[in-house]
């Protein structure tokens, strides 16, 4: 099966809506993703693949066994009205993934300067839809900068080859580095 | 249940914040603050500033004092209401009487809830919140007069007394043509009740609630508050708002307050610690 479309939205439990608000904050983001996703349901009703990182062991300790990106993913779906089967492997991919969170001192892991090299690499394969540079990301980095879906970038780049890209959303609200990105693969 | 006052409708999942405006020279909290006319709009445009969805408009303190007849309240409070009304298209107008003239009279000019703050004392009343579609407070008094202090007054049960009352007396509403969403019982913190009675009615206020009919609570500033805390009028806001979170807890759905804002606050934190409201914004630890 050959990759054609890949999308890849921010991993925030925000998205979950048991952690809804009476104002959303992450309203743009969550935008974003919905139309990106639903960009990517339109061009594969039938069958979608997750990526998603591995729940961490501190999670699963705690009881929690089913990864949050996999419930922020089918959420996702589901939101964009995706009716068909989530399967291992499907030529459309919705990556739940995002960058560091230590981009301020107010940040989840707090401020680590290394942060913004790392994000800046990641988001440069991104926007330029080269996936031999997010294969080529560091993961005990990421680890390191709190950057815990690198291994699932790393998986989208040994996917996806080289892709025409689409960057629909890139910031850092809360000191986590989000993307929303649309990838149209080369055949 | 959703709750019809006069001309608005709420969910039934909102709590209401009730703001006191007194056309009265004596009350026990303001004093007379807002006497005058101009005063009490003002008190009015201040409250409404601060969030109040409901202004309860009195006429007549509760305690004894000088008499003052119906030709005299009306006075008080019916033009107060027009103006009210006129000036606040949306904002919900309770008023403060036992009597059904006044109440006639205030629902004429647009009133939505007539506050029966003494359970009943005038069986007419219920009748002209019929006619007029308003919302009706049944309130329990143990069956003391208007305007009476309690005075060695005992219940086998004043919680069991307190619905038994309230609720025959809604039925009664419903009966006379009153709408069953715009019925809404009240414990009447101290009327008819020394400090005992109104604390036992604050920690088993659940009980009220789970009648189903939407539980009022008027404990702004009351004598129990300053009984329980040895403090005089003026000094019991952090009482007042202590056995708020308890009634909020509870289920209490509309809340008759002096301060609307930090009423407002208390009742919107026990409500989202209810899970019954989510929080205003929550970020921390989910980015």
């Amino acid at each position: 099966m050959t990759l054609e479309h890949a999308v890849v939205v921010p991993s925030t439990i925000s998205f979950l809506p048991q952690y809804a608000a009476l104002s959303d904050p992450v309203v743009d983001v969550r935008r974003a993703a919905l139309t990106a996703v639903s960009w990517l349901v339109e061009r594969h009703p039938g069958e979608v693949q997750l990526l998603v990182a591995e729940p961490r062991a501190e999670d699963v300790s705690r009881g929690v066994a089913e990864p949050a990106g996999e419930r922020i993913g089918r959420r996702l779906l589901a939101e964009a009205g995706f009716r068909g089967r989530v399967v291992e492997h499907a030529d459309g991919v919705l990556v739940v993934a995002n960058g560091t969170a230590r981009r301020s001192e107010k940040a989840p892991g707090h401020l680590d300067e290394r942060a913004f090299a790392f994000d800046e690499a990641v988001e440069k394969a991104l926007r330029s839809g080269d996936g031999d540079a997010l294969t080529a990301l560091d993961p005990a980095l990421g680890e390191e900068l709190w950057a815990f879906d690198t291994p699932v970038l790393r998986r989208l780049g040994d996917l996806a080859g080289r892709a025409a890209a689409e960057v629909d959303y890139a910031d850092d609200p809360y000191g986590v580095q989000y993307w929303v990105v649309r990838w149209t693969c080369a055949s | 249940m959703t709750l019809k006052l006069g001309h608005r409708e709420f969910p039934d999942d909102a709590t209401l914040m009730m703001a006191i405006v007194n056309r009265t020279p004596d009350s026990f909290y303001d004093k007379g603050a807002t006497w005058a006319e101009d005063k009490a709009f003002e008190r009015v445009a201040q409250v409404v500033d601060q969030g109040a969805e409901i202004v309860d408009i009195g006429g007549i303190k509760a305690a004894p004092g000088v008499e003052v007849d119906a030709v005299e309240e009306r006075r008080r409070v019916v033009d107060f209401v027009a103006r009210v009304r006129s000036s606040y298209p949306g904002l919900v107008i309770s008023v403060d009487t036992w009597r059904a003239e006044v109440g006639r009279a205030v629902c004429a000019e647009g009133a939505d809830v007539l506050n029966d703050a003494w359970g009943g004392a005038d069986p007419g009343l219920v009748d002209v919140a019929a006619e007029f579609g308003a919302a009706i407070i049944c309130t329990h008094t143990g069956g003391v007069a208007p305007r009476t202090r309690p005075f060695r007054i005992e219940y086998a049960d004043v919680v069991a007394s307190a619905i038994a009352d309230t609720t025959a007396y809604a039925e009664r509403a419903v009966a006379a043509g009153v709408d069953r969403r715009s019925v809404v019982i009240d414990p009447a913190h101290d009327f008819g009740k020394n400090t005992f009675h109104s604390l036992e009615l604050t920690r088993r206020l659940g009980e009220m609630t789970a009648t189903g009919w939407p539980v009022l609570v008027s404990l702004s500033n009351k004598d129990f508050v300053g009984e329980s805390l040895g403090l005089p009028v003026g000094e019991r806001l952090t009482g007042t708002l202590a056995a708020t979170a308890v009634c909020a807890l509870a289920g209490a759905r509309i809340y008759r307050v002096h301060e609307v804002e930090e009423t407002r606050q208390v009742v919107d934190m026990v409500w989202t610690i209810a899970g019954r409201r989510p929080p205003q914004l929550a970020i921390r630890g989910l980015a």
